[in-house]
């Protein structure tokens, strides 16, 4: 039998502690169900207790790889099995490494000043360094930033390019919508609702003289992006990031990046800042500025489990369509995304240059299959293109 | 079930094998009363888990599958409007209380499994609930945390015996985190080939031995190729069952492509994995 005699709350909150100081969220409600399953399964093994504290503890797939780098340190380096207070030599009864108990200050707490709880760093700090921080700029009249728009991404500085992802997601405002199949009511329906026609009915002694109607909500259409981050495509990166982040927090869209691997961003840029949004995103994406995939990283986003909500939702690529790999395989992966999407748009930052032709074999492999190509230079592309989406999305 | 052992042997009499993390998993879901969330690629025996426990507690099984729009008139309970309105039509209506009784009362899976009174709780699955939408998410709070339901003219429904409920997800759709918090959760890993070779012994017993070997070795090398659709566990058993239904003792090349459709589901698979036969298998 493991961890004899040893208080099961108090290790339950140490290790939930822990796990959370490495990013896993365990709450209250994980700590309780982990406590009342060391009471009705004391762990008779090693593996016995990790099962009962990942079922426990951890509620997503994604979690899984911090418990067991979190269990393996706690529990790697502890005494030979069985470990219980009686078999642990005395001297090694306050290290909690093995054991772990509350209130070590082991834990980093968030302040770093030795307070047991967090303290929110101070909110005036930004004073004293206003020229790097950008988020400073004057206010932009609208005309200005119409002008700034027009300009190619490379003339912009950090600032300029965060204010004009504002004005993307401002202009985010008219959605695709798709027929849902929740029902409401409304006076134009078509179908009759029984639940309140029945309910108004009590008003007159159950004759059903008001009859309530109900119609389909309109559902907002999935909308999924992904964005080319290699060597070719460095200029328009950061203004592509800013486009992520206007479609992830306004519409509830799924986002990538891609250059020689697929990276999830949707969680990094929804953050509510947007300086700290697009700096984690940035970190999260490792293989910036390298090759360029396309065609396998299409396939990954298929096959992953991610590649359900690309079902009846709107795709747009951002990329220049240069490959490394072949066209054919650019031309069956397209269609497999053809056939699963409901429409495909693609943003290429050279269609809008004068005397441009899809040239590039993957550009030339995708384009059957695209439903609207669109140039996407500068800002004002973005924002033309963002107008225009209900219009693609709608009815053909 | 008194021990995750106990799950284990209860659950191999009934032909399910399950792994340590499972047993335990399914284990504490039983001991603390709470739903569980399996995860898993598609085709690993998520849904099959839930029916080989209502087999092995010897308990009904009640099966909700989720889709988008999923409402409480399908999911809860619903007013059975067409008795009401001959009730009313019939003059029998004289106040509330005679319209919404027991009697017009439909009951839907999950106030079926809560008002359910047998000897033993029944097990009910909530099938692939990334295909609902978030409104009927937040619709089973109530239920997975309370194991009742609350039907506004009738009252709070609960169960005294709390049904053992499972829920499946194929993660096409980020779930809430309050529904997380609700159930314990547990990711199926795929099984190792010696593992899967008993899981299909199991599953067809007509299967010969050196068949079942060939054809689990063979769908690992299969899954390591680039396919669209990988043949999970599910398929497998279609295929050794095909194998089997047709005679196979020993796995050719020839009785691969004649069963192709059982483990390729497109047509570029097909093309994919024909072609790993014919390198595997020169003659």
């Amino acid at each position: 039998m493991l961890l004899r005699g040893i208080d099961r709350a108090a290790f339950a909150v140490a290790f939930t502690a822990r796990l959370r100081a490495a990013g896993l969220p365990a709450g209250i409600t994980e700590t309780d169900d982990l406590v009342r399953a060391l009471a009705a399964s004391p762990p008779v093994s090693r593996g016995a207790l990790y099962w009962t504290a990942r079922v426990t503890l951890v509620r997503r797939h994604a979690d899984l790889a911090v418990f067991d780098r979190v269990f393996a340190t706690v529990f790697d380096d502890s005494p030979p099995l069985p470990l219980s207070r009686s078999a642990t030599p005395p001297p090694r009864r306050d290290d909690d490494t093995n054991v772990a108990v509350p209130g070590t200050g082991d834990e980093k707490t968030a302040g770093g000043d030795g307070l047991p709880w967090a303290t929110l760093p101070p909110a005036v700090a930004a004073e004293d360094s206003p020229a790097e921080d950008g988020l400073h700029l004057p206010e932009l009249r609208p005309s200005e930033l119409a002008a700034l728009a027009q300009r190619p991404f490379e003339d912009l500085d950090a600032g300029q390019t965060a204010a004009l992802g504002e004005a993307l997601r401002d202009t985010l405002t008219h959605w695709p919508h798709r027929r849902g199949r929740r029902h409401r009511a409304h006076p134009a329906g078509r179908r009759v609702a029984l639940r309140p026609t029945i309910a108004r009915a009590r008003r007159t002694g159950w004759e059903a003289v008001t009859v309530v109607r109900e119609r389909p909500v309109p559902r907002p259409r999935r909308v999924v992006m992904l964005c080319d981050v290699s060597e070719s495509m460095r200029a328009q990166a950061a203004a592509y990031l800013q486009l992520m982040r206007a479609f992830a927090t306004v519409a509830d869209a799924e986002v990538f990046a891609f250059a020689t691997r697929l990276t999830r961003l949707t969680v990094p840029l929804r953050h509510t800042s947007p300086r700290e949004a697009i700096e984690q995103a940035g970190a999260a994406v490792d293989d910036r500025f390298g090759g360029t995939r396309i065609a396998a990283n299409l396939g990954a986003l298929l096959d992953s489990h991610h590649g359900e909500t690309v079902r009846g939702g709107v795709v747009i690529v951002a990329s220049d369509g240069w490959d490394s790999d072949p066209p054919e395989r650019m031309a069956a992966v397209m269609a497999r995304l053809r056939r699963r999407a409901y429409r495909i748009i693609w943003l290429n930052p050279r269609a809008g240059a004068p005397g441009w032709t899809p040239g590039v074999g993957g550009m030339a492999a995708a384009l059957p299959c695209c439903d609207r190509l669109l140039p996407a230079a500068t800002f004002a592309d973005l924002l033309q293109a963002v107008r225009c989406l209900p219009d693609v999305a709608g009815r053909r | 079930m008194n021990t995750p052992d106990e799950v284990i042997a209860r659950l191999d009499a009934v032909d399910y094998l399950v792994d340590d993390g499972l047993a335990m998993a399914i284990f504490l879901a039983l001991r603390l009363g709470k739903p569980l969330l399996l995860e898993g690629e598609p085709g690993v025996g998520k849904t099959a888990a839930a029916k080989a426990l209502a087999d092995a507690l010897d308990t009904p099984f009640i099966r909700l599958q989720c889709y988008e729009g999923l409402t409480a008139g399908e999911a809860l309970y619903e007013w059975n409007y067409q008795r009401q309105l001959l009730h009313i039509r019939l003059g029998h209506a004289s106040d509330d209380s005679s319209l919404f009784t027991d009697d017009f009362l439909l009951e839907r899976p999950i106030l079926r499994a809560v008002r359910h009174d047998g000897p033993t709780p029944p097990v009910l699955l909530i099938d692939e609930i990334d295909r609902a939408d978030d409104e009927f998410e937040a619709l089973l709070f109530e239920f997975l945390g309370e194991a009742s339901v609350t039907v506004p003219e009738l009252g709070t429904f609960a169960a005294t015996r709390p049904p053992v409920v499972v829920l499946t997800s194929n993660r096409s759709r980020d779930l809430h985190d309050a529904l997380r918090r609700r159930c314990l959760y547990h990711w199926i890993e795929f099984p190792a080939p010696d593992r899967a070779a008993s899981i299909v012994r199991r599953a067809v017993p007509a299967a010969t031995a050196p068949l079942i070997r060939d054809a689990t070795e063979f769908i690992g090398r299969v899954r390591g190729l680039e396919l669209d659709k990988a043949p999970g566990l599910a398929e497998t058993i279609d295929w050794v069952s095909a194998l089997a239904a047709l005679g196979v003792a020993d796995l050719a090349a020839g009785d691969v492509l004649r069963t192709i459709g059982t483990i390729a589901k497109t047509p570029d698979d097909r093309i994919l994995v024909a072609e790993a036969v014919t390198r595997e298998s020169p003659q």
